[in-house]
């Protein structure tokens, strides 16, 4: 609609609560970050300008090189494997087999449950003593295979991001959604010409759900590179730092009150978001948010 | 329609099928219910065997977890800051939305992209500036304070959502209440807020579950037990039940039941939510 006379002030008072949230939130604090990155700062003293002295300090960093490292394996196991499985059951789903409404039901339930319940309960899953795994190892005669999943170098990464890329259910429904939504006479047209299920998904339904499919790509990467929650419990970014990241590195920094390290932190953390966004929507397609 | 013959690729195939969703199943709510198991047992059961049911269900464990966790107090926190801040976000998203997606100004698409790249960004990375801005506000260790921020970070996604949902309603019903002498905020509220409530229920909904989920900020803007929410609740049930496995599992369950609660009772809107394709771009 074309903007009336008498509508303008209306408008402005519309906008302006959602704006000043987002400059406040959104805005603000990225500049307030990139100002303090440059910053000697304990949260007390006058903040002093070092230059890029606390980029230098986390790049030179082992445990802040493994973080960025961690969150990059994250990112992809998020946006390639977690994902993909989402889609092939969306694709399952989408001929709706016995029961299709139930398993979608399922599946999307672990993701109401918050990130630190889960966590507590896969910590009780890994627990080396009385844990699930260790238990089900027993039942089927593996038990040479115990251990103390969150505690030994080799396991403790592995164990951490492993649990969660099999809670599928939050993509899986989006991209659902968007293959019923295909029209039916695609796919009978297909069936004339003689092409299989498989053939169909692969040449109909993939390309047809092309955006939502990229979009549950970006949301999952991006969820790969803020992760937190899941560490903070489970680990604490331990054995060794094996498995720190980066937001557990900014949130260590700011405790120890270095704010200018960990303000560079989450610049590099948002820069790498940004790239990752770029590079998705680049190479795979725009037509996402 | 003839029977088609199966062939031996048909067979594994279907295989393949059943043990794909079947797994997923199993894998999204098996370790639940083996904790509300072991929820009833006692710590020397859990110890001899992880798999066996209890000899005797022992429901004091329930009672334990609530004594020693002060569970209670934490869930009437949650509840107090997460509506307030669904309440407030979804009225302030709407306004947003509702300029945003109904009518043609300058800077209106620059506004558009501004608000959904907010969806991207990712928020943990600012801890520094939340807990500044939060403590010079005067709101640090207060239920405003993570009203104010819970409301906030959601404008994004709510305010992407819920325009979806109002560019859908036809400009004609509006421009007919224009011409009945309809101003902004009576067509607002009596026309296009009631049409496109379920894209505003949806949205809440989000926004309700994001809140009571959050922990990052919950854990970052408060310090004492008055304020504090479930989800940081659960961080200290380790040191507060220390070897009392059962009871912190229980303390574990109970934290969770509302969300299965809301699961159950909203899931019809969950999944009609996400599948009108409002998330989808």
């Amino acid at each position: 609609m074309d903007v009336k006379r008498e509508d303008r002030v209306g408008i402005v008072v519309f906008l302006t609560p959602a704006l000043v949230l987002f400059t406040l939130f959104f805005i603000f604090p990225i500049i307030y970050l990139i100002i303090i990155s440059f910053m000697q700062w304990t949260g007390f003293n006058t903040p002093v300008f070092v230059g890029w002295k606390n980029y230098l300090t986390i790049f030179n960093d082992k445990v802040f090189l493994r973080s960025i490292r961690n969150n990059l394996i994250w990112a992809l196991c998020a946006g390639f494997i977690q994902v993909p499985l989402a889609v092939v059951a969306a694709l399952v789903l989408s001929y709706r087999p016995l029961g299709w409404k139930i398993f979608r039901t399922v599946y999307f339930f672990p993701k109401v449950i918050s990130a630190i319940a889960l966590a507590t309960l896969w910590a009780a899953v890994y627990n080396a003593q009385y844990g699930l795994l260790n238990g089900l190892l027993r039942v089927i005669g593996l038990g040479h295979l115990q251990t103390n999943w969150l505690g030994t170098l080799k396991t403790a990464f592995p164990s951490v991001i492993i649990y969660w890329l099999f809670y599928i259910g939050y993509y899986m429904i989006i991209v659902l959604a968007d293959i019923q939504g295909i029209p039916e006479e695609y796919y009978e047209a297909a069936e004339i010409d003689g092409a299989g299920r498989i053939r169909q998904s692969l040449c109909i339904t993939l390309p047809l759900a092309k955006t939502s499919i990229v979009t549950c790509i970006l949301l999952a990467m991006i969820d790969g590179l803020r992760q937190f929650a899941e560490v903070y419990i489970l680990t604490n970014g331990g054995p060794a730092n094996r498995t720190t990241v980066m937001v557990l590195y900014l949130y260590k920094a700011m405790q120890n009150y270095s704010y200018g390290t960990s303000s560079a932190a989450a610049m590099v953390l948002i820069a790498i978001g940004t790239v990752v966004i770029l590079t998705i929507k680049n190479t795979l397609g725009r037509e996402t948010f | 329609m003839k029977k088609r013959r199966l062939s031996p690729g048909a067979v594994l195939l279907g295989l393949g099928k059943w043990t794909f969703l079947i797994f997923l199943f199993v894998y999204a709510v098996f370790p639940v219910l083996w904790l509300a198991v072991a929820s009833l047992k006692t710590n020397g059961e859990l110890m001899a065997n992880p798999f066996s049911l209890p000899q005797v269900w022992q429901f004091q464990n329930y009672k334990k977890a609530l004594a020693v966790s002060g569970i209670a107090r934490l869930m009437l926190n949650s509840v107090l800051i997460s509506t307030a801040a669904t309440f407030l976000n979804v009225l302030i998203a709407s306004m947003a939305a509702y300029t945003l997606s109904r009518f043609r100004f300058r800077g209106n698409q620059v506004l558009k992209v501004m608000f959904s790249s907010g969806i991207l960004i990712p928020l943990n990375a600012l801890m520094i500036p939340y807990f500044v801005l939060i403590n010079s506000l005067g709101l640090y260790n207060t239920m405003g304070g993570l009203i104010l921020v819970y409301t906030a970070i959601g404008i994004p996604i709510s305010t992407f959502i819920i325009m979806g949902f109002m560019a859908s309603v036809p400009e004609e019903l509006e421009e007919a209440a224009i011409i009945d002498g309809a101003c902004f905020y009576k067509r607002f509220f009596t026309l296009v807020f009631p049409l496109s409530r379920a894209g505003v229920v949806t949205a809440g909904t989000f926004q309700f579950l994001t809140c009571w989920n959050e922990f990052v900020y919950a854990n970052l803007l408060t310090s004492s037990q008055a304020v504090r929410t479930v989800q940081l609740g659960i961080r200290y049930f380790t040191n507060q039940f220390a070897t009392d496995y059962v009871s912190m599992y229980a303390a574990i369950i109970i934290s969770i039941l509302p969300s299965i609660a809301a699961y159950v009772l909203f899931q019809n809107q969950i999944i009609a939510g996400l599948t009108s394709g409002a998330l989808k771009g």
